[in-house]
């Protein structure tokens, strides 16, 4: 972008997204997947389903994070001023979560069913679901970016993890994790009807809030971002994997092969969702244009 | 007291002297620029371009203040914004949070040299020892706070006396920027944007600018403005220039 052309037009954010921003869209879905994994493999009591969600949200959301930051050897300076700011909170929320869940898994491994184990399965469940929620308030405070000002979007985020947390439960216990597949695949239904109504809430008032957020919802829908949306968010991440829950509601048996690609299809579903989200958010010009 | 200034878009000549002055004052890499004039085309039949000084609002309720997780960016007892740059993680909250768009983070390839590659010149080698700018961290204007600083320390007053003022004030031609105190109701600034009806940016972020522009016209075709000047006798501005 020329300088000229900047601050005059609907401008884009593109720090959070574009190039080394990649990263930080893959942190902000790790953690809500991570996150939303966590809480599905407590439900089922599933070892290994707790085991890789500390995975995600320890390595991979870790990881991206550090890499993202422009000073990551002072990553540790991030978590000072949690009084007023979200990523502040979010950090502790993941720091919280490694804690706690790791002691969890070291008790559920060795001293299963003391009351200490619980315990930290509470603390660990509570950190999960604010590592999950937090990406959300993170993008909705921002009152710059009309897209994003939304109380709809921390609830968006937080069941989109929650649906690719049943996904992935679902391929632990096709791997023979003690997860009860029937019950996963009937949580992914639910909450693929439900995290589709939102998203169309979500779009409608962003599209009413204000002519930048409307700009938002366009390019989504009409502009660069629609093979994304309608590809990605639409057919992969929400058409597909319906078909298939229905037709294992309806047909009974679907075949392993089939319910995996369910899965990779809702994975991808929540990743262009917040990719999406992301790449649409945009600011005001900074002056009336006279007409 | 608060520090505020005054953009007078119907005396600026958009000449890029303030960009200039700044990127002196500063020492600032080549890809970054702390004030920056926008160019905006005016609607209508015959659409001509203006445009803007813009830099650093110095909001007193400031979103970038707010979601800084570090502590890096915060807020003097003057009113200015800074930033610790010692403490600064480069996580770019703040940018995205800037409803003007008016931070910079400083990655590498905005901090290649004049001469990428070739050499680097002497102004560059001074600025590496006098005014040290962090890769992998965010920037902005901060109102020259260490000329005020140095300033207020001999007693003098900034936008009167030069040492005391931003270099951006001093060195406009066209006395377009004016600086001051606007908790002081005498002053030059706040006297500027009370009789020729100042405004800030985007006021219904609740953000409260330091920074005022001052043309009932915004957009206007630059050629009109240069037809109002001719007729309009330069008042001196406050800021001894």
């Amino acid at each position: 972008m020329e300088i000229h052309e900047w601050m005059i037009n609907y401008t884009r954010q593109t720090e959070w997204i574009d190039r080394r921003g990649i990263f930080l869209w893959i942190a902000f879905y790790a953690g809500g997947l991570g996150g939303g994994l966590y809480l599905v493999s407590l439900y089922f009591n599933s070892l290994w389903g707790m085991f890789i969600s500390w995975l995600i949200i320890a390595v991979i959301k870790g990881a991206a994070h550090l890499i993202y930051l422009g000073k990551p050897l002072r990553f540790w300076r991030i978590v000072f001023r949690p009084n007023s700011s979200w990523l502040a909170r979010g950090i502790i929320f993941v720091l919280a979560f490694v804690v706690f869940a790791a002691v969890q898994l070291a008790l559920s491994f060795w001293l299963p069913g003391t009351a200490l184990e619980i315990v930290f399965k509470v603390l660990a469940g509570m950190a999960a679901l604010a590592v999950t929620v937090y990406t959300g308030f993170v993008l909705n405070t921002v009152k710059a970016v009309p897209f994003w000002n939304s109380t709809l979007l921390p609830l968006l985020f937080v069941l989109c993890g929650i649906l690719g947390g049943f996904g992935l439960a679902v391929i632990i216990g096709l791997n023979g994790g003690n997860v009860n597949i029937a019950v996963a695949e009937a949580g992914s239904r639910w909450l693929l009807i439900i995290n589709a109504l939102l998203i169309v809430v979500y779009l409608w008032t962003a599209a009413n809030r204000e002519t930048t957020g409307k700009k938002s919802v366009m390019e989504q829908m009409r502009g660069n971002l629609a093979p994304v949306f309608w590809v990605g968010i639409v057919a992969l991440g929400i058409v597909i994997p319906l078909a298939i829950a229905f037709s294992s509601y309806f047909v009974s048996e679907v075949s392993s092969a089939l319910l995996v690609t369910g899965v990779a299809c809702e994975v991808i579903g929540g990743l262009a969702l917040r990719y999406c989200v992301l790449k649409a958010g945009a600011y005001k010009p900074l002056v009336a244009i006279a007409g | 007291m608060r520090w505020g200034m005054a953009v007078d878009l119907t005396q600026c000549i958009r000449c890029y002297a303030c960009v200039a002055a700044c990127r002196i004052e500063h020492f600032l890499p080549m890809g970054m620029s702390w004030p920056r004039l926008v160019a905006m085309e005016t609607g209508g039949d015959s659409p001509t371009v203006s445009t803007y000084s813009v830099r650093c609002n110095q909001c007193q309720d400031a979103p970038c203040v707010e979601v800084c997780p570090t502590g890096a960016t915060y807020q003097r007892e003057d009113g200015i914004i800074a930033i610790d740059q010692d403490k600064c993680v480069g996580c770019r909250y703040c940018i995205i949070a800037c409803p003007y768009q008016n931070r910079t983070f400083l990655s590498k390839d905005k901090n290649q040299g004049f001469f990428p590659g070739r050499v680097e010149t002497d102004f560059e080698k001074a600025g590496k020892k006098l005014y040290r700018h962090q890769v992998g961290t965010t920037e902005k204007c901060n109102f020259c706070a260490e000329r005020i600083d140095a300033g207020l320390a001999k007693g003098l007053k900034p936008g009167v006396d030069r040492e005391a003022t931003p270099a951006c004030v001093n060195t406009c031609p066209a006395q377009a920027l004016t600086f001051g105190d606007l908790d002081d109701p005498d002053s030059e600034v706040s006297r500027l944007i009370k009789e020729k009806n100042g405004f800030q940016l985007h006021p219904e972020y609740d953000t409260n600018p330091s920074v005022y522009f001052i043309d009932g016209k915004i957009g206007f075709s630059e050629t009109s403005n240069i037809k109002d000047d001719s007729k309009r006798e330069t008042a001196p501005t406050g800021a001894e220039r």
